[in-house]
This record gives structure tokens, sequence and C-alpha cells, in this order.
């Protein structure tokens, strides 16, 4: 699954391990959802809305195109 | 000290990361106790390799190890499934699996082959440790890769 996490962890000028640290996860946690090598479980995914203060679906992206609303 | 330093909030541990090293520190403490343990209760035993895996000990120290073995491990591992966050769960969960299968694929193999004399016993032992091999490779490559 892609997601937005570098992006937006770069535009607020946060390391990796000062993201972790608000979401109170591991360094390692952190890296692996950014390369995508783990897709977060469903309230880490809210945490990271909360944090950024966006919708689930403007983070993360399943590559499947289409109706939202199907 | 900096504007930059002063602006970056201190970052200390949170009750999650205490408990997380906690666990990992208490298990590194009882491991080293029963380490030592079996070390002095070895002594007097001839020194070679064979005796530190198979020799005689104590059953003093059988049981003590026992049950620091058993209750140790449970109070570690309550406290560190407490503390891991997602992304070391799945991890876990997953060497998990693979150790258990590193179990159950040889174990049933040697037995029979042992029964057809075409192998010595089973040893429990060999089992576990490969198990834990596989576990803590599996474990080690979805956390840091």
């Amino acid at each position: 699954m892609n997601n937005k996490l570098k992006v937006l962890r770069a535009m607020r000028n946060w390391s990796q391990a000062e993201l972790a640290d608000r979401l109170d996860v591991s360094r390692q946690a952190v890296n692996a959802i950014e390369t995508g090598k783990y897709d977060p479980s469903l309230p880490l995914a809210f945490k990271l809305a909360r944090l950024f203060d966006m919708p689930i679906e403007d983070i993360f992206d399943d590559g499947h195109e289409g109706n939202d609303n199907d | 000290m900096t504007d930059a330093d002063i602006s970056k909030p201190r970052r200390r541990m949170s009750p999650r990361q205490k408990r997380y090293w906690t666990s990992l520190g208490l298990a590194g403490v009882i491991g080293g106790i029963v380490g030592g343990w079996m070390v002095a209760d070895q002594a007097n035993a001839p020194h070679s390799i064979g005796a530190i895996f198979s020799g005689a000990l104590t059953p003093g120290f059988a049981m003590g190890a026992s049950a620091a073995w058993v209750i140790g491990l449970a109070i570690c591992m309550i406290i560190y499934h407490r503390a891991i966050d997602d992304h070391e769960e799945h991890a876990w969960l997953w060497a998990s699996l693979a150790g258990w299968y590193a179990f159950i694929f040889p174990a049933p193999v040697w037995w029979v082959l042992h029964r057809a004399g075409m192998a010595p016993p089973a040893e429990a032992m060999i089992l576990f440790v490969f198990s834990l091999v596989v576990n803590c490779i599996v474990y080690l490559w979805l956390k840091f890769r």
C-alpha cells in the first residue's frame, strides 16, 4: 500500500524518531510504514490521520481506482 | 546550546518504551542469573562442550532454573506484549509461526526415521534450538529490514 507519510513528515520537518515519539511507536515502525514494508493497523492509521489532521484515504492509497462510494 | 537544540522536544521514554525495556532487561537478568548458576552448578564437572550441554545437574538447580524460566518468561512476556507496537507485534507473530513450523515439520520426520532405524532418537533440545533460531531470524528480518 502506498502512502504519503514521508512527504507529510518532511513538510513538518520531523525526523522518523520524532514522528515515532508522537505516535508512541518505534522508529523501525515508522520506517517500515514509509517504505511500504508494513501496513499499519486501523488504530494506528487513525492515529496518523489525527496527527496530520487528514482523512486516512488522503494518507494511504491502496491503488484501487474508482468511486470511493461504491 | 543553539536555538535549534532548545526548540527540539526533549525525548523521554514513554511508558510504553519503559515497559518494553523493562521486559527485555528483566529477561536478560533472569537469563544471566540462570546461566551463571548453571556454570556454578557444574563447577566440579569435567570441562568440555559436551558436559555443558548434557552433563548432570543438581536437583536444586534443575528446580530453580525451571521455575525461573517458566515464571520469569511468563512475567517478561506479559510486560513485553503490553509494550510492543503494531509493527513489532506483526514481526513477533510471523516469527512465532515460522518457529512453530520449524518444529512441526522436522519433529515427526525425525521420529519416524528413528523408528525405522534410520536416525538417532529425536532430541527435543535440538528441535527447540532450531525453532528458536528460525524464530529469531524471521523476527529480526521483519523488524529491521
